[in-house]
Parts: structure tokens; sequence; C-alpha cells
């Protein structure tokens, strides 16, 4: 089996798991109780906690741990739009994953005013005619870091910058879901307020998210109980998923992610360069300032995405098409839509996302079944 | 006292000297119903009784759902004898409710001292008397409080509606082409509802077709198995066939020609199977497949009788009834299936069968058929838990 959708979800290094064994064996009390071995276990977490601060260049701030990325978005959202006391504009890429955009929604009905960024045709939000849009009646404006089906890496510095500086009031947020630990992240130097990350994109554990807050930002906590996390998200703390994504953190850092990564997508982009009807949406796919190491989005012309991911899968090799989150509902995707590519060409397009635990090799094999399976497949297509 | 089901009984009322055989039949259905709730059905004088169940709300679920059922209503079964007891029972069971009534008596017990006008207007008066909010309309009451003197009294208010139809399995067997669309399922229900005992044939054209969709038919099929009980799903892989009619056929003759293929198998696995009939979900006009001409163009290659009960319904009224029986939510989600792959941009409308038959000359039918046939897999669905 070649695992090629690693932006759905990743499976868990050998070492979280211990971990997380280790913890449920040893280490299992409630970490808000009085008793030594659970503030031992406290300190477990705040370890977990500040190095994961570290790992988004955020000193001095908060990281409140959640159930996940979409409950750090909401967290962020909600929490940020429920301490308003007037209405103001909320601006938004239109690529963003449902929990940012379903979640505006709501904060559309509480009076806000919603409005989305313009894109350009590399999938990138076009920062010159963004600010434009940013004016005193902004409060927020959120991206993306990565966009999930194509893989284009956001101006988040040019953009939150340059928002701040037409009106420093407005708060910033980035879904870091996709990006987090696979393209570098410095909050500070990016100008970013709130970084919503998820610990199963990065080999750790599912059900574990993380929320970077600036320290001065306040937020109105969306789950409410007995105040863990300093109120902003009541519930015994997750103490083996936390320290799971701790040691999914540790190994990333510690493994050259960024490059390894790469190395492989460039692996695959080789064998498909050049293939007669094969195409590459957003930016250029081997920029590492432009798109992420990990994510290659591919377009075949004459063949339907979903009949290339069967036929792929019939050989053992898993992708997607579209984000997996939303591939159940089929609809013909937003971001290659904003992007300005036809309803045919984004029909026609599969995400091939890589993980860790991938292997030259497998890049190989996987490139030549798509070959392969393009050209049979061309030949039924709807005439 | 104790809580009991009566469960009526529609049509098979109608039948003369087999209405034993029909009898039968319904009970063991509504036995099977029930047992997952450890109720006990029985026969009594009209009606079916079910008591000792754990869950009535669950039990009247099950029981409404098997096919022959006109309605069940819960009831308190009580002793005869007191009749001051049967109309404190019976003002119990109003208390609480407002607005207008009557009394319904019903004495099948000929030797019952009070004649079911009396039962009428003493319990009536009774109500009256003992509860608040209620008044009497004999011709349009808002309840009926029914009092049936049978072997004892029982006791009812509500009244929910069944399937009607006639039970499963006195009717034969028959085929159903099974699409994962809306129509199939519906056109499957209503066969089935006439007691004719179903199973399915799906087909499946992997890479073009996802194996989610495949799960989404046995999905369905476990939908309609809720009512008729376990069904046998084929799934005929039908990918080879579907390239073969694309790459040698005439364009807008393709999707006929499919029509044509799949009757031909459903017929050959049908013959397996005992069954004497197809099903289909077509119904006139809906798409270019199902216009007068290319339903006749359709029946032409096999020589079993193909039903269509939705012939004449429009696709609201489909979908209302899809709904209705529970098979909407599935069908509407979007895997595509195997009708809509390949569709041509310009299908024929008015078939001209001399012409389709010279169009599907050029394919090697037997051989094609035979190795579908022979890859076919059955799939046993079982009512109960979703799979999906």
């Amino acid at each position: 089996m070649i695992y090629l959708d690693n932006s759905a979800t990743t499976r868990p290094f050998e070492s979280v798991i211990e971990e997380m064994n280790r913890c449920m064996r040893e280490s299992y009390y409630n970490v808000s109780a009085a008793y030594a071995p659970a503030m031992l276990a406290e300190k477990e977490i705040t370890r977990v906690r500040n190095r994961f601060l570290r790992s988004v260049g955020l000193t001095g701030g908060r990281a409140v741990m959640t159930g996940g990325g979409s409950e750090s978005d909401n967290l962020a959202i909600m929490g940020f739009a429920e301490t308003l006391h007037a209405p103001g504009t909320f601006l938004v890429s239109p690529m963003e994953h449902p929990a940012v955009l379903e979640t505006l929604n709501r904060v559309q009905r509480l009076g806000h005013t919603i409005r989305f960024l313009p894109v350009g045709p590399d999938g990138r939000v076009n920062v010159q005619e963004a600010l434009n849009l940013v004016d005193q009646e902004t409060v927020m404006i959120l991206c993306m870091h990565v966009n999930n089906e194509t893989g284009a890496i956001q101006p988040l510095r040019e953009l939150f910058r340059g928002a701040k500086a037409i009106n420093s009031r407005v708060v910033t947020l980035s879904d870091g879901v996709q990006g987090y630990l696979r393209v570098p992240m410095n909050m500070q130097d990016t100008g970013t307020d709130m970084y919503a990350v998820s610990a199963h994109k990065i080999h750790g554990p599912k059900g574990v998210g993380a929320l970077a807050v600036r320290s001065e930002l306040r937020l109105v906590p969306q789950v409410t109980g007995g105040g863990q996390e300093a109120g902003l998200r009541s519930g015994t703390l997750n103490s083996p998923g936390i320290r799971g994504f701790g040691k999914a953190i540790e190994e990333c850092e510690e493994g050259n992610v960024p490059e390894r990564l790469m190395g492989l997508k460039a692996r695959l982009v080789k064998c498909l360069s050049g293939q007669e009807g094969i195409f590459f949406n957003g930016p250029d796919p081997l920029c590492a300032e432009k798109s992420a190491p990990h994510i290659l989005s591919v377009r075949f012309e004459g063949v339907r995405g979903e009949v290339m991911r069967n036929a792929l899968e019939a050989g053992n090799i898993l992708v997607s098409t579209g984000s997996a989150c939303g591939s159940h509902k089929q609809k013909v995707s937003s971001a290659l839509r904003a992007m300005g590519l036809s309803t045919e060409q984004a029909d026609g397009t599969i995400r091939v996302s890589i993980g860790l635990m991938n292997t030259p090799e497998e890049m190989e094999q996987a490139a030549e079944s798509m070959i392969e399976q393009a050209k049979l497949l061309r030949q039924f297509r709807r005439r | 006292m104790r809580d009991v089901l009566l469960v009526r009984y529609g049509e098979v009322f109608l039948k003369g000297t087999n209405r034993p055989y029909f009898m039968k039949k319904l009970l063991d259905h509504v036995k099977e119903a029930v047992a997952p709730v450890q109720g006990k059905a029985w026969l009594g004088e009209g009606r079916i009784y079910v008591a000792e169940f754990t869950d009535m709300e669950e039990c009247i679920r099950r029981v409404t759902k098997v096919f022959g059922i006109h309605s069940v209503s819960p009831a308190v079964e009580v002793e005869k004898e007191d009749f001051t007891l049967i109309c404190r029972k019976a003002a119990e069971m109003m208390s609480g409710l407002t607005g207008t009534f009557k009394v319904l008596a019903r004495r099948s017990d000929k030797h019952y001292p009070l004649a079911s006008p009396e039962i009428t207007k003493q319990a009536g008066g009774y109500i009256l008397t003992h509860t608040k909010g209620l008044t009497v309309d004999v011709h349009h009451p808002e309840h009926e409080m029914m009092i049936e003197i049978r072997e004892k009294a029982y006791l009812s208010v509500l009244r929910y509606p069944g399937q009607g139809g006639m039970p499963m399995g006195t009717n034969g067997r028959a085929c159903l082409l099974l699409s994962g669309g809306i129509d199939s399922p519906v056109a499957g229900y209503m066969i089935a509802k006439r007691g004719v005992e179903i199973c399915c044939v799906h087909y499946h054209s992997f890479p073009y077709t996802s194996e989610r969709a495949r799960e989404k038919v046995l999905e369905l099929a476990r939908e309609l198995s809720d009512y008729c009980g376990p069904i046998r799903v084929y799934v005929v892989p039908f990918t080879e066939i579907q390239m073969e009619i694309h790459a040698k056929c005439p364009d807008n003759n393709t999707t006929l020609i499919m029509r044509r293929y799949m009757m031909r198998i459903a017929e050959a696995i049908a013959k397996q199977e005992g069954a004497t009939a197809l099903v289909t979900g077509e119904s006139i006009g809906q798409v270019a497949s199902q216009t007068m001409d290319a339903l006749v163009c359709t029946d032409q290659v096999v020589s079993m009788p193909v039903f269509r009960p939705l012939i004449g319904m429009d696709k609201s009224e489909i979908i209302e009834r899809a709904e209705k029986i529970g098979t909407f939510a599935t069908s509407s989600l979007p895997y595509e299936d195997c009708c809509t792959i390949f569709t041509p941009k310009h299908p024929t409308t008015h078939p001209i069968p001399r012409q389709i038959e010279e169009s599907e000359s050029v394919l090697d039918r037997e051989a094609l058929i035979k190795r579908a046939i022979s890859g076919t897999e059955c799939v046993r669905i079982n009512p109960g838990e979703s799979q999906i």
C-alpha cells in the first residue's frame, strides 16, 4: 500500500504511540489534581505547550490545547467575535477549510460582515488587491497558512503586516493545519495573532489540536466548565494525546521535515513532468517559498479525478480528490474554482499528499501508475 | 392488566378459502419482526395481538413495517367482567388530552351483558365526568377511545398506520435492478409490498464508480430489507461491457445498448434465483432511455415480464415516496452510478429497434455476458444496523 493522502491524516510515529501508551499506563492522573504525580504529569504537558509555542515562533503567548484543528478554528473565530461590541468586517480567503467558513456563517448571523479576499491564478491570495479591502471597519483577517488542495503557501507576512499597517486593531488568524511544521512559521515575524494546528497531520494522534494565541488577545471560551486552559477550554486535559502531540513535534523538528518532503515531491514532479495531458495546479510545485513540500495537485486532461483515484486504489495507491473532509460532498472544489480553473479542470484533479513515511521508490511507482492509468482511462472519457 | 398491541390486517381479509395460508405467512412475519424486542404474537379474533415486548415504541415501529398490516394500536388489556374498571381505565387513558372525543365500542363476545351502544354511552359518560378539557363530538372527534370486548377487553386511543399490501412471500419472486438512485428502491418497495420477494442486481463499474457507490447500494438494500426481510444483492462487474459499448457502438445509442445488456444479465440472474419477473424504477419520459420507444426497445431483449411500478409517477411523487420509506437520504449521497458515467451528449430518444440491433451486433454478446455473470458477487443483506 502506498499511502499518499497525508493531508487527510498521517500514520502516527511509533514513538508517538509509545509515548501515549506510557502516559496511559503510568501517568494517567488528572493533571488538575493536587497530588505530586498529577503535578508531574502537568509538567509534561507544560513542556509540550512550550515546545509548541517555540515551534511557531511565539514568545510570551498562550497555547490552548483543544480537540483538533476544527475546534481551534472555532475557538479563535467565535471566541474573538463574541468579544466585539459593534458590528465589524471579517476578511477571509475563499479557499478556507469549512471549519473556518462555516464558523464565519455563524459570525455573520451575529451581525458582522464577511468579505472574501481575491485569489490569483496560482492559488495564493493577491495581497495588493486584498489590502484595498482593509479599512477601519475591519476587525479580523483570516487566511490559511497552506491551502489543503493545492499546497499554495499563502503570503501571510505581506497580508497580515500590510493589514495591520492600515488598521492596527485588526486581529489576524491563520489556520495552520496543513502548514504547521512542514512550512516554517514565525507568528511574531508574520504578524499572526492566532495560529490553529492539528496533531494528526504531523504523525501525531487524532483528537488533539492547539491554538497559539498572542498573550494580550482576549477570547470568550466556547467550552465552559471546570475552567481548564486558563478558562479558555474546559474539560479534563487529554494528557496522552497532548504528550503524543509533543512527541510528534519533537520528531518533526529533529527530522529536517521540509527538505525531506520536498525531496520526495521533487521526485514525483520529475516523473510526471512533460507527460502528455498531465498538469500541476497552483504555484510552481518546486518553489519552496510558494508551494508546500508535501502537497501536489495534479490535473489529468480527459480523466475525471474520481475515476483516477479509484483506478489508483485498485493498484493499492491511495490519493484523494479535493480534500478528504469535503470529498464526501463531491462538490467542485472551491479552492480550484477560486484560482480560475474550469469545472472540467477542477473535476480532473487529484491531490497527492506526501508524508514522512513515504519513500522515493513509492514516488516513482505512484507516478508510473498515474501515467499508465491516464493513458488507459483517457480512451473512455465522456464524449 | 397489561400492555398489548392490536394489529389490524388489510387485504388478507378479502381472501377466500386460501386465507389461512396468507394469515400464517403474515403472523410469521409479525413474529419475526417483534422477536428482537422479545414480543410474543398470536392470532385472535380478527386481529393479531402482540404482548410481552420490552420496548413498545420499537415494537410498534417494527410491526408497522410488516407488509399486510393495516394499522397498529397500543392498547391496554383489562378483565372484561368489571365494567367500572374498564370505564376507570378509559378515563385514565384519556386524561391529559383536550378537545373533542367519542367512544367506539365493538362487542365480539355476544354473551357480554352490555351491548355496544350501551358500552359507548356509559363509558363516554364516565370519561366526560372524570376528565377535564374534553367534550363529545360523535361526527368529527379529535380522539377516539376504542373499547373492544373480545376474550378480554381492549382499550386503545392511538392508531399507527401500517404499510398495507400483502404478506411477504405470498406472491412469488422478482428481480429488482437497483442502481443507487432515488427511483429503484421505491420500485422495489412497491413490488415487495404486494407480497413479492425480491432479489437485487447492481451493476458496478470500477474504477468509474467507486467502492462507496457499491456500499451505498448495499445500504439501500439494507433499508429495503427492514420491510422485506433478508435480500440477496448480485453485484455485476460491468466495466468491460460499458467500455466495449463505448469503444465500438455509435455514441447516441450507447445508453440504450447498455440498458439492454443490463436487462439480459438481470434476466439470467433472475432465472438462477427462481424469479419470474424483472422490476425497474423507470417512469415514462424521465430520461432519454425511458421514453416509450426506448422502453419498448429495452424490453425486446428479455422474455420475462418487466414490472415498472413508478411508470406513471412524477419525480416529485417518487421523491415523496422515497422520503416516506426512508431511502431518500441514502439515495441522495453523491456517488455516481454506472448509468451516468458515459452518457452521450445526444442520446437517441426514439430508437428504431432494428438500428439498435445493428449497432450492437459488433459486440460479442455471449462472451461479454458470460464473463460478467461469472464475476458476479452475491452479497446477503440482513435487516438491522446501518453499514455506512
